[in-house]
């Protein structure tokens, strides 16, 4: 196992290292490793790239001159393969690493860490505490949020089980636009293939595995879309003016007092007991 | 969930990324560089060996990366081909984008600076791994409340809160001296000493509906029983305010306390009572038999069921008969309590009332 870890390993540096493009005849002489048959070497080598691939290591294919038809090379650059977020400071680390940190024991954790390390590699000291935010945490998304994202950055067509509020299984294909979270929960939004319009979905109420496959050619974000209204409901509604009992209900209140602030202290002035406001029904 | 690479290449990662963590942390020790990685030591150990291997094509001495962890400090040289980080992959990047945006939700309007730095991180961020702006999250704690409560931890102040009990749907306000924040069940819950209780308790976080940072008295007082030897199962040690404190239930007592070490005078261990008592809230639990009209996903999710049909009959317990009133009537006309019967005979009466209000109208 640990061969193969050299290989890939001296594969990388040799492929950056080079300022031109590496023939595979050169690779095999120089990278340690490559041994057997030219079919064993080249079937090794196919599987190398692969391997570097699968791990985000873009490897250019090319040759020294384009005018004769000369093998194949190989070479990764520079600037594809490093981090590259340009001049960052001491804050701008904080700030990530905060980020990264929200993640504690939910669905991307691993990754999150494994990006911090990255950033703390970048060797700008960072303090956290000079943020003045602390107390959030990301809740588990479950295994799917990785597929949906992939999903909504290639335009693919998620297909899967969803419980309808009748506890009815039905099949749904949608093409996600978006991913949120909203009161730990999260949130899938999505052009729903069926009736071609916009529906969002609870993502825990997803049941069995999301099959993803390729999505229409042509598909389009639908214009106006934006991400952080999708959960304000429509734009219609009426006023409910409802009686609640001191001290009670207070989730209702909640609600009420974010969309009409001036109104709930004017009725709740006007009728003390008992404690009366607005809220608004859809 | 995120895609799991199979063990060489977990560890060819590893080692990538471990060349530019030490070239950035000249001199770490062996321990710690585990700890980073998430490997034990005898694992970083073999990671190291495997890397010294390793280096630029042709093997001559000159090439290869010059590494020493012999002594247990580890540092690299001759290594700048990989001594850049490796650019993030996409999970890392939705992970990075969605965490900032949390952020941004946790952060005053004041600080526009630092909102500022956030969208052009994540804009950044988004660039390099081609993601549409479709991400969002928000936090579900108020942000004030979580400033206030960030201030208190950091200056050891009290908090005054007005704290809401779902379970009674009632709010009420106390002087708290904040502990620590502690993640249960991907909730954040505030560990705090509860002046208004005199007691330790745990307050779920959104639930906190306003907080203000105020002076209390710092020194917890002494619980009420004043006994000179205590009989406890130890739970965990906890550290406060820079005292230790062994968090126990306590036979003597009959409920769970919090010693100060420092102030146990003599510990002997013994063999006591596995089991702890149900607390005297735990006597005074229902279980109550629900049964099932029209089976629907709201009454699946609101008592944790699965698999509900007509006819379904299901128990639940709750220490609260005005949370399982308040769930049968929320559930309208899709169940049924079966029993207690008391708690039938009060649903009967709030409903009769209820129609009774819009009679008279």
């Amino acid at each position: 196992m640990s061969r193969k870890i050299e290989r890939l390993i001296n594969l990388t540096i040799a492929l950056l290292a080079t300022k031109r493009y590496l023939t595979k005849t050169e690779i095999f002489n120089s990278v340690d490793g490559y041994e057997g048959t030219a079919e064993t070497k080249e079937r090794m080598f196919e599987r190398d790239k692969d391997d570097l691939r699968s791990l985000g290591i873009e490897i250019e294919v090319g040759s020294f001159d384009p005018l004769f038809n000369d093998e194949a090379g190989y070479k990764i650059k520079q600037e594809k393969y490093q981090f590259e977020l340009g001049d960052i400071s001491s804050t701008e680390v904080s700030l990530l690493s905060l980020a990264a940190e929200a993640w504690q024991e939910a669905s991307f954790g691993d990754v999150a860490q494994r990006a911090l390390v990255k950033l703390r590699s970048i060797g700008i000291p960072s303090d956290e505490l000079s943020i003045p935010a602390s107390v959030h945490k990301l809740n588990d998304g479950g295994q799917d949020l990785s597929l949906i994202t992939k999903a909504i950055a290639h335009n693919q067509l998620l297909a899967f089980n969803y419980l309808d509020s009748h506890l009815g299984i039905k099949m749904r294909s949608v093409v996600p636009i978006a991913l949120s979270t909203r009161n730990g929960f999260w949130y899938l939004s999505g052009v729903d293939q069926e009736i071609q319009e916009i529906r969002t979905f609870r993502v825990d109420r997803i049941s069995g595995a999301i099959a993803a496959s390729a999505g229409p050619k042509d598909f389009q974000t639908p214009a106006g879309f934006d991400p952080s209204t999708a959960f304000s409901e429509s734009s219609t509604h009426d006023f409910a003016l409802i009686d609640v009992r001191v001290g009670k209900a207070s989730s209702l209140r909640a609600l009420a007092n974010s969309h009409l602030e001036s109104r709930f202290s004017l009725l709740i002035a006007s009728m003390a007991w008992p404690g009366c406001f607005c809220s608004r029904t859809s | 969930m995120v895609k799991k690479f199979s063990a060489p290449l977990e560890r060819t990662a590893r080692l990538l990324d471990l060349v530019p963590y030490i070239s950035s942390h000249q001199g770490i020790s062996l321990a710690e560089l585990a700890k980073v990685f998430n490997v034990d030591q005898g694992q970083m150990t073999s990671d190291l060996t495997t890397l010294w291997m390793c280096g630029l094509p042709g093997y001559t001495p000159l090439e290869l990366m010059d590494l020493n962890f012999e002594s247990g400090f580890v540092t690299i040289h001759n290594a700048e081909t990989l001594s850049k980080p490796r650019s993030i992959t996409f999970d890392e990047g939705v992970a990075l984008v969605l965490g900032l945006d949390l952020l941004r939700s946790a952060i005053s309007p004041e600080r526009g600076d630092l909102l500022e730095r956030i969208n052009l991180l994540s804009q950044r961020l988004a660039g390099l791994i081609n993601l549409p702006s479709a991400l969002s999250a928000t936090s579900v704690v108020n942000q004030d409340v979580s400033g206030a409560i960030t201030a208190a931890l950091k200056s050891r102040m009290g908090l005054e809160i007005s704290y809401h009990s779902l379970y009674r749907d009632e709010l009420s306000t106390r002087s708290i001296f904040p502990i620590e924040i502690v993640k249960t069940d991907s909730h954040l819950y505030l560990s705090s000493y509860c002046h208004t209780a005199s007691d330790f308790r745990q307050f779920r976080i959104d639930r906190i509906q306003t907080a203000t940072v105020q002076a209390v008295q710092q020194e917890i007082p002494k619980s009420p029983i004043q006994q000179s030897s205590y009989t406890c199962t130890v739970k965990v040690l906890v550290k406060t305010d820079s005292h230790l404190y062994l968090s126990s239930y306590c036979h003597t007592a009959s409920d769970f306390r919090q010693f100060r070490i420092d102030r146990i005078q003599t510990a002997t261990v013994q063999a006591v009572q596995q089991e702890i008592p149900k607390s005297p809230i735990q006597q005074s639990s229902h279980t109550c038999t629900v049964k099932v009209l029209t089976p629907t996903r709201e009454v699946a999710e609101r008592f944790k069921q699965s698999e509900l049909h007509v006819n379904t009959e299901f128990n639940c317990q709750t220490y609260s008969t005005q949370w399982i009133e308040r769930s049968i009537m929320a559930s309208g006309r899709a169940v049924c309590l079966q029993s207690p019967p008391d708690i039938r005979k009060s649903i009967a009466v709030m409903a009769q009332t209820m129609l009774d209000r819009y009679k008279a109208r």
